[in-house]
């Protein structure tokens, strides 16, 4: 009886309750049903692997749980931080991300600009769709074809270099000299479509009335390229640059892995191969954890310093 | 001014974009050309550096040889599972977290936002996701594969914000009508959604389709993908042509990778462009900002 002076019932005959987060539950407990499992799922893959990570101060014993037995601070730091291999792959990876930005970066603005200076709308639509197809092809079939494209015994580019400069078979994927350029240029062939993308969006939606006060002050088309579009652009540039610098360390490593050989180790192991290696060929999970922790960690510190230095140079950020 | 436009005269500057064009769609097909002549030409012709761009000496025997490798049929069939089933679960799952996640209302809907992003930046890393993995007993086992991938922090955000631009009064008017949030999402906001359903949908299962590297760490041989397939054959842990001497084995070798490439990547390549309008949505919908 006393619930019908604190309950006042609604239209459709339901009794409503003063209280407002018991009407919330209420009316919407099944959203929070629904979220359920897959927040936990979300939980159990994303954040415990994350609280993993103190295994890196952590001496692992097989059998033990994946969080280790007993505090050693940061005993495993020290190992790696006075561990030459870890240097070199810290140096590779350095080396080669910056050489993937430096490449990597301008070539996809650079495309969709001109990309969007064809004329023929049907034919620049078709060459859109062709370049970013090899986004989709699997990491493994690019280093098998590139590995066929190489060889030094039947492959295409070998036969083309000896019938056209009678140059001797060069075994590409084996030389270490050629594991950059090759990392590289496989980056550009499978991802400046993609990423074309982005920026011939943003320049599809740049104001029409900038080009034609353009015109009307005689600007040729390379100049209406620098002094409208570029500007105009610049905001999805930063955003994108933010992206690139912080993921820095992170390199495809699925793709150094495939490319790697002994023969060319001492440029092909980067920070991530090592984690590998360390952790699981050698079983070394603490160290290996550690390792992979560090970097992980000068990733968040180069997203957050990028942004924030974005942030204050042009008012561009990602959060 | 648009007609104007349309029938200024080509410049010198056009007709090099033209070409430089041309050149790019060139350099997107040359290498699935050279592999399906090298997987169509005799031995012979690959030995003696006859093989550019079209066969030469026409046969099939790479694919008939292929195709009698159990190991082969077993590793597609396992890609194809892996494929149709990991994408089910992360349909089911993105949809419904995605779902609850549109409503900005909900207690905690900052938080979970947050840890979304968050953990886009800051992952588990290799060893402690490997070392949960094992711990769950899942290692050996297809869940290895299937359950780690279900949810996609980028597809996630695309689906969240897909979901928040259906415009609220449908779903008022599915309330007055009686239906559950359940029923809504079922029978009111999935029908409406399949464009963002299928590029999510075909994220996941592209990534199914190419993934080895998971295989690789977490399952037994006879559980492996055929993209795993292909990379120990590339590497040489799997030997093939091992009918042959001695002699023609790298070039026997060499067409049949090729052929085992074209039949892995064929489904790509054959609904690429039936669905690239799909593939090209996620970018459009999908802003990282929550």
């Amino acid at each position: 009886m006393t619930d019908t002076t604190i309950l006042s019932k609604t239209p459709s005959g339901t009794y409503v309750s003063p209280n407002p987060k018991w009407r919330h539950f209420r009316r919407y407990w099944q959203l929070y049903v629904m979220m359920l499992l897959p927040l936990c799922h979300f939980l159990l893959f994303k954040y415990a692997p994350l609280i993993g990570n103190v295994l890196a101060f952590r001496r692992y014993r097989p059998g033990m749980g994946p969080y280790g037995t007993e505090w050693v601070g940061f005993a495993y730091f020290e190992r790696f931080l006075q561990d030459p291999s870890f240097w070199r792959a810290f140096n590779n990876t350095l080396i080669l991300s910056f050489g993937n930005i430096l490449i990597n970066f301008p070539i996809p603005i650079i495309f969709a600009l001109l990309l969007y200076e064809v004329r023929s709308k049907r034919f620049r639509k078709f060459v859109q769709t062709v370049s970013y197809m090899p986004r989709f092809i699997s990491t493994v079939v690019v280093i098998a074809i590139l590995g066929e494209l190489l060889s030094p015994s039947s492959g295409l580019l070998n036969r083309v270099l000896g019938s056209l400069f009678g140059m001797d078979p060069i075994y590409f994927v084996n030389e270490p000299q050629f594991f950059r350029p090759l990392y590289i240029f496989t980056e550009t062939w499978q991802f400046t479509g993609w990423t074309a993308i982005i920026y011939l969006a943003a320049i599809t939606g740049v104001n029409r009335e900038l080009f034609e006060a353009a015109d009307i002050d005689g600007a040729t088309r390379f100049q209406k390229v620098i002094y409208v579009t570029i500007p105009s652009i610049m905001s999805t540039i930063m955003v994108m640059l933010i992206l690139n610098v912080g993921s820095l360390l992170s390199l495809g490593f699925e793709k150094v892995l495939l490319m790697y050989t002994p023969s060319n180790a001492m440029v092909s192991d980067i920070i991530d191969t090592l984690v590998y290696r360390t952790g699981l060929t050698n079983q070394n999970y603490s160290y290996a954890t550690a390792i992979g922790l560090f970097s992980g960690i000068i990733g968040v510190i180069l997203v957050s310093t990028t942004n924030w230095f974005s942030k204050k140079m042009s008012g561009e950020s990602i959060y | 001014m648009h007609t104007q436009r349309k029938f200024r005269p080509l410049t010198f500057a056009d007709v090099l974009i033209y070409a430089f064009m041309i050149v790019v769609v060139l350099i997107c097909f040359i290498p699935f050309v050279y592999m399906l002549a090298l997987s169509l030409s005799s031995p012979e012709a690959i030995i003696n550096n006859k093989v550019s761009l079209f066969p030469v000496g026409l046969n099939f025997a790479a694919y008939e040889q292929i195709f009698t490798y159990p190991n082969f049929f077993k590793a597609y069939g396992n890609t194809i599972f892996y494929t149709a089933a990991g994408t089910l679960i992360s349909l089911f799952m993105s949809a419904l977290f995605a779902y609850a996640m549109s409503k900005r209302f909900l207690f905690g809907h900052k938080l979970v936002m947050m840890l979304i992003v968050f953990s886009m930046f800051f992952s588990g890393g290799l060893i402690p996701t490997y070392l949960l993995i094992s711990n769950l007993h899942l290692t050996g086992t297809v869940w290895a594969m299937l359950l780690p991938f279900a949810l996609n922090q980028f597809n996630l955000i695309i689906l969240i914000n897909f979901f928040r631009a259906i415009p609220s009064e449908i779903e008022e008017a599915a309330i007055i009508d009686g239906l559950s949030y359940f029923g809504i999402l079922r029978r009111v906001i999935l029908p409406l959604s399949t464009p963002a359903l299928a590029t999510i949908g075909l994220y996941t299962a592209v990534f199914f389709w190419n993934d080895w590297f998971n295989g690789l760490i977490y399952l037994n041989t006879d559980q492996y993908p055929v993209m795993l397939f292909l990379r120990n054959i590339v590497n040489g842990t799997t030997m093939v042509g091992d009918g042959a001497g001695a002699a023609d084995k790298s070039t026997i070798a060499m067409s049949i990778k090729s052929a085992v490439i074209i039949t892995s990547t064929l489904p790509i390549i054959i609904l690429y462009p039936m669905l690239q309008r799909f593939f090209v949505a996620g970018l459009t919908v999908g802003s990282v900002k929550g």
